[in-house]
C-alpha cells in the first residue's frame, strides 16, 4: 500500500460496499447522502490520502471566511458493512489517485462501489425524482435492474465536456474487476444553491434496499414536508415564482434571466426562511 | 504506464519527428501535416490514462463502456534514404494544471518517447513550436531555430527562411520553449541524441487568440522538407492559412486605430522595440472573446 494512504485503524468489516461522495456536486448530493450515512450509521473516520501528490497545496481557498482544505477520508460502519468515502475530487494525478481510493476499496474486500451525484434538471420541484444507475458491467445492471435504476441508454459525453470523476473511478475500477456504478439524481435548478431532500432520500431509499442498511428515513420525509410547504407559501406569496414554475411544470422552458432570477429568489427565501 | 507498440518494423536510422499543442498549435499542425502528407502508418501509442484526464465516456445500453482520452500515437514512414518516426500528442500531460507539461510527468513522457526513438535507432529529434515575435501577420513567418550542437545548429540554419533564436533582434541570444516541445530536446541532449526545435512566428497580439495560426506551420514544414529531402504537398495547410487569414484580418479590422497603425509599422519588416503596449494587449486581451461570438467570425 503507498505511504500516501493512512489507516488509524483496521475495522472489521465482511465484504462492504463503499458509497462515494464528492465535495464538489451538483445540489452537493454527494455530500449530503454520504453525511446522512455517516451520521445515522454512526461511520468512524478509519484511513485517509494525503494530499500532497494530488492537490495545488501553494495555500488555502477560503470560502464564507472558512478554511477549505482537500480532503479524502474514508469512514467505516461496521454495523451495515458500509465503507463510506468522502472527497474532494483531485486536481491532478488522477489515475493514480483513483487507484489508491480502489486500493483501501480491496484491502477492505469492498464487493461493489457506488457514487453518488447530482445532475442539473431543468424541471421543476414537483417533479418526481428519478435515480439513474449505470453501472460498469453488464452482469451488475442485470443485478440493479430489479430496483429499476437502469436504462437501455447510449451516451456520449459532449464535445468540450469532461466525464466526471465519478465516471473515471467506475471506469477505473471496471479495470480492476471491481462492480460499481454511478447513481445520479437529477436536481431541479433552482434548488442545487440550497438542498434537495427529496434527491438524497431517493439515493438512500435505493442504497437503504440494496444494501440492507435499515435506515429510518422518516426526518427526510420530515425535512421534504417543511420545504415543499415554504416552496407553496413562497408561490402564494410571489406570483411571478410562481408563474415561472408553473411554466417549468408544463414544460415551458425559462430564458437565461428568468432562470437566474428564479435561483436568486428561491435561494433568498429558503434561507431567510432557514432552509 | 508504458509505450504500446503495435508493430516492429525494421527502420534504417529513423528521425524522429514530434508535436505537441502550443500556442496557435503551430507545432502539432507542422508535424501532423507531415505525418499526413508523407502517409505515415500508425505504429503505437503510449497509454494515456497516467497522464490525462479522459475526454469522453461511453454508455452503451446503460452500461459503462469504454473512456477516451487524448490520443498520443506514434507512426513511422519508410523513405528511400531515411526512414521517420512520428509522435503526435493531442495534449500536453498537465503536471499542475496549467496547459503546458512540467514536473514529472513531463519528464516521463519525454523518455518515453525517447525510448521509442532509440528503440528503432533514431539519433535525432525534431520538435516544433511558436515563436512569438514582432512581427505581423501579413508578412511570412521566419523560422527560429535551436539545437543541441553547433554543428546541428549550423546545419539548420542553412535552410531558407530560418534564423538561429540567437540572432532575433532583441533577444540577447536568450530564450525559453515552454512544454514539451522544449522540454523533449533538453532530455534529448541529456540522452546524448540529436535535437532540433524550430520554432514559426506567430505575431505577438495573435499568441493569446484561442486558434490555430497555420501560416507558421507551413513556414516551419517547408524548412522541414528541406532538412529531410521530401517533398511535401502544401495545398490543404495553405488553404487553412487562407481561411484563417481572413478571420484575422476580420479581427484586426476591429482594432482601434491607435493600436492598428502601431502594428502596421511591422508591416514592411519585424521591427524591434516595437512590441504592443500593455494597454494594447489588455485591449486584445478583453476583446477576444467577443470577436467569436460573432457567428460570421467563428472558427
Amino acid at each position: 500500500m503507498s505511504q500516501l494512504v493512512c489507516f488509524s485503524s483496521q475495522p472489521q468489516l465482511r465484504e462492504p460496499a463503499l458509497v462515494v461522495g464528492w465535495r464538489v456536486d451538483a445540489g452537493e448530493l454527494g455530500t449530503r447522502v454520504t453525511d446522512y450515512l455517516i451520521r445515522k450509521l454512526g461511520g468512524q473516520p478509519f484511513c485517509s490520502i494525503e494530499p500532497v501528490e494530488f492537490f495545488p497545496l501553494g495555500g488555502v481557498a477560503i470560502e464564507n471566511d472558512l478554511v477549505q482544505f482537500p480532503e479524502t477520508r474514508f469512514y467505516a460502519c461496521p454495523e451495515s458493512d458500509l465503507v463510506v468515502l468522502q472527497s474532494t475530487p483531485p486536481s491532478y494525478e488522477w489515475y493514480r489517485f483513483l487507484n489508491l481510493v480502489l486500493d483501501v476499496a480491496q484491502h477492505c474486500q469492498v464487493k461493489e462501489l457506488y457514487t453518488v451525484g447530482g445532475m442539473v434538471a431543468l424541471g421543476a420541484h414537483t417533479t418526481p425524482r428519478q435515480l439513474w444507475g449505470t453501472p460498469n458491467s453488464p452482469e451488475l445492471k442485470r443485478t440493479l435492474s430489479q430496483y429499476q435504476i437502469t436504462r437501455d441508454l447510449n451516451y456520449e459525453t459532449p464535445p468540450g465536456q469532461r466525464p466526471t470523476i465519478s465516471s473515471f473511478l467506475s471506469w477505473t475500477a471496471k479495470r480492476r474487476n471491481i462492480p460499481a456504478a454511478n447513481l445520479w439524481v437529477p436536481i431541479p435548478f433552482y434548488l442545487l444553491p440550497v438542498t434537495d431532500p427529496r434527491a438524497q432520500k431517493k439515493v438512500l431509499e435505493f442504497l437503504n434496499l440494496r444494501l440492507g442498511l435499515h435506515l429510518d428515513l422518516s426526518d427526510l420525509d420530515e425535512a421534504i414536508r417543511q420545504q415543499t410547504e415554504k416552496l407553496d407559501r413562497m408561490r402564494t406569496s410571489y406570483p411571478d415564482i410562481d408563474r415561472s414554475i408553473s411554466r417549468l411544470e408544463n414544460n415551458i422552458g425559462l430564458s437565461e434571466e428568468e432562470n437566474q432570477r428564479l435561483v436568486r429568489q428561491v435561494e433568498e427565501f429558503l434561507r431567510e426562511k432557514g432552509d | 504506464m508504458g509505450a504500446r507498440l503495435y508493430l516492429e518494423p525494421e527502420l534504417n536510422q529513423p528521425d524522429m519527428l514530434v508535436g505537441w499543442p502550443g500556442i496557435g498549435n503551430i507545432g502539432l499542425i507542422t508535424m501532423d501535416t507531415l505525418r499526413q502528407e508523407l502517409g505515415a502508418e500508425l505504429l503505437g501509442e503510449i497509454e494515456p490514462w497516467d497522464f490525462f484526464y479522459p475526454t469522453k465516456v461511453r454508455i452503451r445500453n446503460g452500461v459503462l463502456d469504454s473512456m477516451e482520452f487524448p490520443a498520443n500515437r506514434f507512426y513511422y514512414k519508410r523513405l528511400a534514404h531515411k526512414d521517420l518516426l512520428f509522435f503526435i500528442g493531442e495534449e500536453q500531460p498537465s503536471g499542475r494544471g496549467g496547459p503546458y507539461a512540467e514536473g514529472n510527468r513531463a519528464y516521463e513522457m519525454a523518455n518515453l518517447v525517447l525510448n521509442v526513438a532509440e528503440k528503432f535507432g533514431s539519433r535525432r529529434v525534431y520538435t516544433s513550436g511558436a515563436a512569438v515575435a514582432l512581427t505581423h501577420h501579413a508578412l511570412k513567418p521566419r523560422v527560429w531555430a535551436v539545437a543541441t550542437t553547433e554543428r546541428l545548429l549550423a546545419e539548420v540554419k542553412s535552410q531558407a527562411n530560418t534564423i538561429p533564436m540567437s540572432q532575433v533582434e532583441g533577444r540577447g541570444g536568450q530564450g525559453n520553449i515552454t512544454g514539451l516541445n522544449g522540454l523533449l530536446i533538453g532530455v534529448a541532449k541529456k540522452r546524448g541524441l540529436e535535437g532540433i526545435c524550430l520554432m514559426g512566428e506567430i505575431p505577438d497580439y495573435l499568441s493569446r487568440v484561442p486558434f490555430p495560426y497555420p501560416k507558421a506551420s507551413q513556414s516551419v514544414v517547408e524548412v522541414l522538407s528541406g532538412i529531410l529531402r521530401v517533398s511535401v504537398d502544401l495545398s490543404v495547410l495553405q488553404d487553412l492559412a487562407s481561411q484563417m487569414e481572413e478571420v484575422i484580418e476580420n479581427m484586426y479590422r476591429q482594432f482601434p486605430a491607435e493600436i492598428r497603425e502601431r502594428l502596421e509599422q511591422r508591416r514592411q519588416v519585424p521591427q524591434p522595440g516595437s512590441a504592443i503596449t500593455e494597454e494594447d494587449e489588455k485591449w486584445i486581451k478583453e476583446h477576444i472573446d467577443e470577436f467569436f461570438k460573432k457567428g460570421d467570425r467563428g472558427v
